[in-house]
């Protein structure tokens, strides 16, 4: 993914639906596929959770143990998969690499997929976010976040840390 | 001529497979041993005794009563067992059950039975030794694919989910999984670990399980290409119209 990108209003997002739940090993060679194409700013995993502890019923407080939370390595950045993972939001610079984010997909997946154009992450902050990050200063009412990429990854209630994954953060200033 | 009751119209393989379900017509496919139910199904130890709520029947004098005299009880009931569950959830990616007629094979084909139907799961009630052998009927016949099934007491999710790459049903809780081409169980229906790998058998191929299914898909058998069954839900529907239209109110 690139640091240098701006958020504006000519951004693209496109959503990755497979046809399948994705395992661990198709999710990781999926994500790096797609890391490799030119233009990508962002991209947000989404699936049904899989929980390390048993939270409802007799069997409540025991370890789950699911055989799909694992690590995996995006980039070189490696990070606990919480979900099994059933589609992937991506946000890139213009038209020309939805093309090609088609390309990394047929890589990767060795079953079909849908590829959906539209608004799914939001690009401009809302009162929750405001509520969460405040403003900059009195006189500067802009959210008052570093990187407003960050807008809408994460649940308003889940700590950015431990959801977000820089991906070659240290390479730009 | 005994008379031969028709369960379900239509004359599509979803409506015969429909039909056999109700009257219990069903294939068996696979063996499990009484302790490997009693095991996954966590209500008691393998090989203990059924606790009781109360004493045998046979022991308690019951009043003198018609109704009693003419209804024998089940053995569960007159060993006085605990009323327990079971509870499965089915993929609509063509498992071979729909709750609903898990409901109804309980209710047709055996008695004491409380069933519970809901969008994606069956939960079903009854005297505890009496349930082993409905769970055990269901879950060694064509009635279950355990690729596409789950014996899942709570976090039932993945009934309306895509299937998993190796083509079993979600599970959050990871009960039961793909292991060397068997379903193997090494959880309760609760999620609570249990000291065996229960082998469920192999699931059922995609053609297998299409061919088996009593869902309606689009992509399978289409619920409106089997003209009798659409006649006869029209006529039912139309005749409960009817029926619940009350002018004065």
């Amino acid at each position: 993914m690139v640091r240098t990108a701006k958020v504006t209003d000519k951004l693209k997002q496109v959503k990755i639906f497979p046809q399948r739940l994705l395992q661990p090993e198709t999710a990781e060679k999926l994500l790096n596929e797609l890391d490799q194409v030119k233009g990508v700013i962002r991209m947000l995993i989404s699936g049904k959770n899989l929980p390390r502890k048993i939270t409802c019923g007799p069997g409540t407080g025991k370890d789950v143990n699911h055989p799909d939370r694992i690590i995996i390595h995006v980039s070189g950045c490696a990070f606990e998969l919480h979900v099994i993972v059933g589609e992937v939001l991506v946000e890139v610079e213009d038209e020309s690499a939805v093309e090609e984010l088609r390309k990394a997909c047929e890589r990767a997946l060795p079953f079909p997929f849908e590829m959906k154009r539209g608004y799914f992450i939001k690009t401009k902050p809302t009162l929750t976010d405001f509520g969460k990050y405040g403003f900059k200063s009195r006189t500067d009412e802009t959210i008052n976040l570093e990187d407003e990429r960050m807008l809408g990854l994460v649940d308003p209630h889940a700590k950015l840390e431990t959801n977000i994954c820089m991906v070659k953060a240290e390479e730009n200033p | 001529m005994a008379y031969k009751p028709q369960y379900y119209p239509g004359n599509t393989s979803v409506a015969k497979n429909r039909r056999k379900h109700m009257a219990d017509d069903v294939e068996k496919m696979r063996d499990i041993s009484d302790e490997d139910l009693t095991a996954i199904l966590g209500h008691r130890a393998p090989g203990s005794d059924y606790p009781s709520t109360h004493p045998p029947l046979a022991e308690m004098g019951e009043p003198d009563c018609p109704v009693r005299e003419v209804v024998e009880p089940t053995p569960g009931a007159a060993a006085g067992d605990r009323i327990r569950y079971a509870q499965f959830s089915d993929s609509m990616y063509n498992a071979p059950s729909v709750p609903y007629w898990r409901s109804y094979h309980a209710a047709i084909n055996f008695r004491g039975v409380d069933p519970g139907t809901l969008s994606g799961r069956q939960v079903n009630e009854m005297r505890e030794r009496d349930l082993e052998e409905y769970t055990k009927r269901q879950a060694e016949t064509e009635m279950t694919d355990w690729g596409l099934a789950g014996l899942r007491g709570c976090t039932v999710h993945g009934h309306s989910l895509r299937l998993q790459e190796d083509g079993v049903m979600f599970d959050m809780l990871d009960r039961r999984r793909l292991e060397g081409g068997v379903i193997v169980m090494d959880k309760d229906q609760v999620g609570v670990p249990i000291d065996r790998k229960v082998n469920l058998g192999k699931p059922m191929t995609e053609a297998e399980a299409a061919k088996r299914t009593t869902f309606y898909r689009v992509d399978n058998v289409a619920f409106r290409s089997d003209k009798e069954v659409i006649e006869w839900t029209q006529r039912i529907w139309e005749l409960r119209t009817k029926y619940g239209f009350q002018p004065k109110a």
